[in-house]
């Protein structure tokens, strides 16, 4: 820069502009666009696949079920996914959990956050939910349940939101917290459903109906209510802003904060809500257990799975639901096949990986 | 006639680092005000001062000659204050329409949005304001436009905002020559509708070409602040390249 200021007197300057940050940086992303070389391509064309959304991962999803059904009908016995008892008992319980809970997590993830306590928040949750139940009786338990997800979560949020520590540390740091008031409110045996758990709770939360169950419903009902918040009201496109480049958001207006708050907020009501369903379906719940911490990764694998971004900014409801059903299909093919149940959680670990590996490629873009 | 929009005393510090210094000017009604000054000399900062997105550590504000008690971003998108930062002025992962839309969504009374108005609204923008080209359609991705495209949609999204007062921080540095044509002209015209802009840029012609007036900075001061029949390009590129001193030597060597 000095040897042009120095030069400029003989009024190049006026002739054309300097090169300043802005031309500097644009021409650098222009560069990456038509970039001719193999690495430049591939990151170019990787950037453009997962801006398409959830394609890629519902084909996976439908040629992974087709190749179920069909082993499921060459051999019923060795391979039984279409038995009832598969479908109603296993697929209907676990996936409309894992993709409640995978929506949550995606939609704080699409804001640019992480909640960490997710495990932490159901234990805590459902314990609340069953001991209200026990207690109060069924309608207030569930207000209960809902409404402890919800102030956990928001706690959470509002130390991340106005001290700015990475919610990372924040949200992990606060999931012993939240583990401990378990044991705080109930001791260290389990909260348990016993009289409270009558026909109008096992027919909202776990209702046997041949070869779906109650869950399946909820989802239904929860994937389209976040398909339409998500992505067709306003504040579910302030997400994506917010996630996306927090300046320009804030420079439009939109307050960055109250949006990650918001955020927490639906992430805290879906754990709320997903914890009913895990204590209806299991009837009891262990204080400071550790059971429902893999939940945790496992919501973030179902929400990264299915093209939400570890960035911000990016994810589908159609493509985290599609997520959670295909990371609870490998886990139930692996369960049928009787390999070791570990292999699926090798499986989520490596795709979260592969998912950071994926997020750093695309940095420079998005940034 | 009262000024649209009054800055007195306008320093910024960052660190031990005064950023801006002191810095006082106004900007009329109806008209076109380019800000001028080498890289670092504080344009950008005075920008988001003036915006709002950032707070000055001291100096007073005012807006119709009504004081401003407490700058932020809410109280400049209520005056109608409308600004495209040089840096990250879209969300790259976002369709055309909604970055256009953001913040400002049409929407029902529940808040769902009305997507194919949006749309349409956008493509009317896109095709009436800066002539874009290579833009197929308002649901692409900004992602996926170049550097010049996006920037005209930033542009385009500020105008079609348009209330009282726009503020572009380098704006033709990624457009090609026909679009900034095109934006210069539109200036002018925004200028005869009374809104009045501020045009940061490097260009001393294109600033030349359209601004009323023009304030040049340098390291964090405002060492000339003229109108353009009061000054020639000459004297703008001395002050831009050689700062105070410039300035003393153009009008000695003039006289
Ligand atoms: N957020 C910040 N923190 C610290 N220093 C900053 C920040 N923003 C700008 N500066 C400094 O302020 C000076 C003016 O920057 P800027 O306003 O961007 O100048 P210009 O737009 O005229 O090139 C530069 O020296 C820059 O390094
Ligand atoms: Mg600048």
């Amino acid at each position: 820069m000095t040897d042009r200021r120095s030069t400029g007197a003989d009024a190049p300057i006026i002739e054309a502009p300097l090169a300043t940050e802005a031309i500097t940086t644009q021409r650098r992303m222009s560069d990456a666009r038509q970039s001719t070389n193999f690495g430049g391509r591939l990151k170019h064309e990787l950037q453009f696949i997962r801006g398409r959304g959830a394609l890629e991962i519902t084909i996976v999803f439908v040629v992974l079920l087709v190749g179920y059904v069909i082993a499921s009908l060459v051999s019923p016995t060795s391979f039984a996914f279409l038995n009832p008892n598969n479908l109603s008992g296993v697929i209907s319980q676990a996936v409309p959990v894992l993709a409640i809970l995978g929506l949550a997590a995606g939609i704080l993830m699409i804001a640019g956050e992480f909640d960490l306590s997710l495990g932490a928040n159901i234990t805590l949750s459902a314990i609340v939910f069953i001991k209200t139940a026990e207690g109060v009786g069924l309608w207030a338990a569930i207000a209960a349940g809902v409404l402890c997800g919800v102030l956990v979560a928001l706690v959470n949020g509002a130390i991340v939101v106005y001290t700015r520590i990475p919610s990372f540390i924040a949200t992990l740091g606060m999931s012993f917290f939240w583990m401990g008031a378990g044991i705080f409110i109930n001791g260290t045996t389990p909260a348990t459903l016993t009289t409270s758990r009558d026909e109008t709770m096992v027919f909202l939360f776990a209702q046997d109906f041949g070869f779906f169950r109650s869950q399946i419903v909820w989802l239904i009902v929860i994937g389209v209510l976040a398909w339409f918040f998500v992505h067709r009201h306003r504040l579910g496109n302030h997400l994506f802003a917010v996630g996306g480049n927090p300046a320009a958001a804030e420079a439009i207006s939109i307050n960055p904060k109250r949006v990650k708050l918001m955020s927490f907020a639906i992430f805290g009501g879906l754990v709320g809500f997903a914890s009913i369903l895990i204590a209806v379906r299991t009837s009891s719940m262990q204080p400071g257990g550790s059971a429902t911490e893999d939940f945790t990764l496992f919501a973030i694998a179902a929400a990264v799975v299915g093209g939400t971004s570890l960035l911000g900014g990016r994810g589908t409801v159609l493509g985290i639901i599609i997520g959670a059903a295909l990371i609870e299909l490998i886990r139930n093919g692996l369960l049928l096949a009787k390999a070791p149940g570990f292999y699926i959680t090798l499986f989520v670990g490596v795709t979260i990986v592969i998912a950071a590996i994926f997020n750093k490629l695309m940095e420079g873009k998005a940034r | 006639m009262s000024a649209l929009y009054r800055l007195t005393g306008v320093t910024k510090k960052y660190g031990p680092n005064t950023v801006l210094d002191d810095v006082s000017f106004e900007i009329g009604k109806s008209e076109v005000v380019g800000l001028l000054g080498d890289n670092g000399a504080g344009k950008s900062t005075l920008v988001k001062i003036m915006s709002g997105v950032v707070q000055a550590n001291e100096g007073e504000f005012h807006w119709d000659d009504a004081p401003i008690e407490r700058m932020n971003r809410d109280v400049t998108e209520r005056l109608g204050v409308e600004t495209i930062f040089q840096d990250s002025a879209l969300v790259p992962f976002m369709t055309i329409t909604r970055n256009i839309f953001m913040g400002r969504e049409i929407t029902n009374r529940l808040g769902f949005m009305k997507m194919k108005q949006m749309d349409a609204i956008t493509a009317d923008v896109l095709d009436s304001v800066v002539t874009i080209e290579g833009i197929k359609s308002p649901k692409q991705l900004v992602a996926s436009l170049s550097g010049g495209q996006a920037q005209a949609v930033a542009i385009a999204r500020a105008v079609h905002f348009k209330r009282s007062l726009l503020i572009l921080d380098e704006p033709t540095s990624a457009l090609a020559v026909r679009a900034t044509e095109a934006l210069l002209n539109y200036l002018t015209h925004l200028k005869s509708e009374g809104v009045s802009s501020v045009l940061v840029t490097h260009n001393l012609h294109h600033a030349y070409q359209v601004c009323d007036r023009h304030i040049v900075m340098n390291h964090g001061r405002k060492i000339l602040d003229v109108r353009r029949e009061d000054t020639t390009v000459e004297e703008l590129t001395a002050a831009v390249v050689e700062g105070a001193e410039g300035i003393r030597r153009y009008r000695e060597g003039r006289f």
